[in-house]
């Protein structure tokens, strides 16, 4: 490193310094944006994009930032885009599929969508996340009745998927089906109680199906409760493991790649850590992808509650003025569950309150690092 | 409860702190940074009525306390019977060196608003 770029480095860390201290003052969208430019002028785009993000939440009104912010957006999703295609020819996996297809259905592109869907379904059919975005473009495009099969098949393949459900609700609203929606939306408040989206979305619904406004206790609805009671055939205690490879095996026959080994293992691994009671991997549609669990414990619920937890914290966490959520620790009296973000995934670790702490972080640190390194 | 808070902020690593009801309305507020303390009291709400839902249903027990460790922060919310203590912490603050002051910060809250 010659001279001038040492001289550049040390400007370029000097300006971000004096930046992030002005910022913890009172900050405003230029500052934002000065900060996205020095972090650029460092090199790090990554870290721009990042600060970007978090002034337009900040500031939604603030066009520059607004402006800015979209435009490092399209070129990250640019860039995924382009790996993800690489990944599902080397390593195809049923989330690959959904998230492509997310990522083309935020560029407006509806023909790719449809498109890599249906390649997901056809060699992924049991899974519900790619079902449930091909709903979601069938209700843009406002085809309620296509729209239903394709929810009501994502709903019946992850019974507590909070976006599917709350999706499905509102189609049969559309096509005067408010008993249906009603018992969606009784499903959602399952394992989100207290969602005030919802509560006003089933009022609305209970309105129009001329019932009283009270809320179910504590159970799903038929059809979904006989589906659980179903899955749920093991003994008490008994531990339970899904493992994303198996999955993919039952459902085309497919090898399990590095990354879904990594995964499993690193599930397991967490296990073994003293005063650990569970672990559970999930992925950004509330899906189980990996879960090492005691069978008293329906995953499928764990999970869903767990997105929820996360859900609403992750997105309130710029109003509580702690940035993006990167972690979070809840402690009940009989123990407690660590949430950390990863990836584009979420892991809890369920844990006993003596649980060494130490021990815990730096096992998920290595889980964390291990799946960096695969993907 | 306004000393209670005032005591509280004088740690170390201690941003602000607020007490807010379980409707989400704001008690008590004292920060040192900026804050929207109406939205961050409906926050609050929305989510321990998501973390409570969780802990029963999964079987482990009464919230007791829920840490969020964010990239400009971290905030502790802690059970004090009808309320919750809300404390924003800096980000490089080991939450085990100010955990004991936030609790008696949240036992002096659950004991004033018996009163």
């Amino acid at each position: 490193m010659g001279l001038f770029d040492v001289f550049k480095t040390w400007r370029s860390t000097t300006r971000i310094k004096s930046l992030e201290s002005s910022m913890q003052g009172r900050p405003t969208p230029g500052l934002y944006l000065q900060l996205a430019d020095a972090h650029k002028e460092a090199g790090n785009s990554q870290k721009a994009a990042q600060v970007l993000k978090l002034g337009a939440a900040r500031f939604p009104s603030a066009p520059e930032i607004i402006r800015r912010q979209a435009e490092a957006e399209k070129i990250e999703r640019e860039n995924e885009k382009k790996r993800l295609i690489e990944k599902i020819q080397t390593h195809p996996n049923p989330i690959l599929y959904a998230r492509l297809a997310e990522l083309f259905k935020a560029d407006n592109e509806l023909e790719k969508t449809i498109d890599t869907c249906q390649k997901g379904i056809r060699a992924f059919p049991k899974y519900g996340g790619t079902y449930l975005v091909l709903g979601q473009i069938y209700v843009e495009k406002k085809q309620w009745q296509e729209a239903v099969t394709q929810l009501e098949k994502s709903v019946e393949l992850d019974k507590y998927n909070y976006l599917a459900l709350k999706l499905l609700a509102q189609v049969y609203m559309e096509l005067t089906r408010p008993a249906d929606a009603a018992q969606r939306l009784e499903d959602i408040l399952y394992f989100a109680p207290g969602d005030e989206a919802i509560l006003e979305l089933l009022k609305k619904a209970k309105e129009k199906a001329g019932q009283p406004f009270e809320t179910r206790k504590a159970s799903m609805s038929g059809q979904h409760a006989a589906t659980s009671a179903n899955k749920s055939g093991e003994q008490s205690g008994v531990r339970k493991t899904i493992r994303i490879g198996k999955l993919q095996n039952q459902q085309r026959g497919g090898g399990t790649s590095e990354r879904d080994k990594a995964l499993n293992d690193g599930v397991i691994a967490l296990r073994t850590v003293a005063g650990v009671t569970g672990a559970i991997l999930v992925d950004q549609y509330g899906l189980v992808v990996a879960a090492d669990l005691d069978s008293s414990i329906d995953e499928g619920l764990a999970g869903a509650l767990i997105t929820n937890v996360y859900r609403t914290a992750s997105g309130n966490a710029v109003k509580l003025n702690v940035g993006t959520f990167e972690e979070g620790l809840i402690e009940g009296d009989k123990g407690n569950i660590h949430i950390v973000q990863l990836d584009e995934m979420i892991l809890a670790v369920f844990a006993k309150s003596d649980v060494k702490m130490g021990l815990l972080e730096k096992s998920i640190r290595d889980f964390a690092s291990n799946l960096m390194q695969q993907k | 409860m306004k000393d209670i808070l005032a005591k509280l902020n004088k740690t170390n690593g201690v941003r602000g702190s607020m007490v807010v009801n379980r409707d989400g309305i704001v008690v008590h507020s004292d920060f040192s940074v900026e804050i929207q303390e109406k939205s961050v009291g409906a926050v609050s709400s929305s989510i321990l009525a998501a973390l409570e839902g969780a802990l029963k249903r999964i079987d482990m027990g009464k919230f007791t306390r829920f840490v969020i460790t964010g990239s400009e922060g971290k905030v502790a919310m802690v059970n004090a019977g009808q309320t919750i203590l809300l404390v924003l912490l800096q980000p490089d603050i080991n939450v085990g060196m100010v955990n004991v002051d936030i609790k008696e910060a949240a036992a002096a809250v659950l004991e004033r608003s018996k009163m």
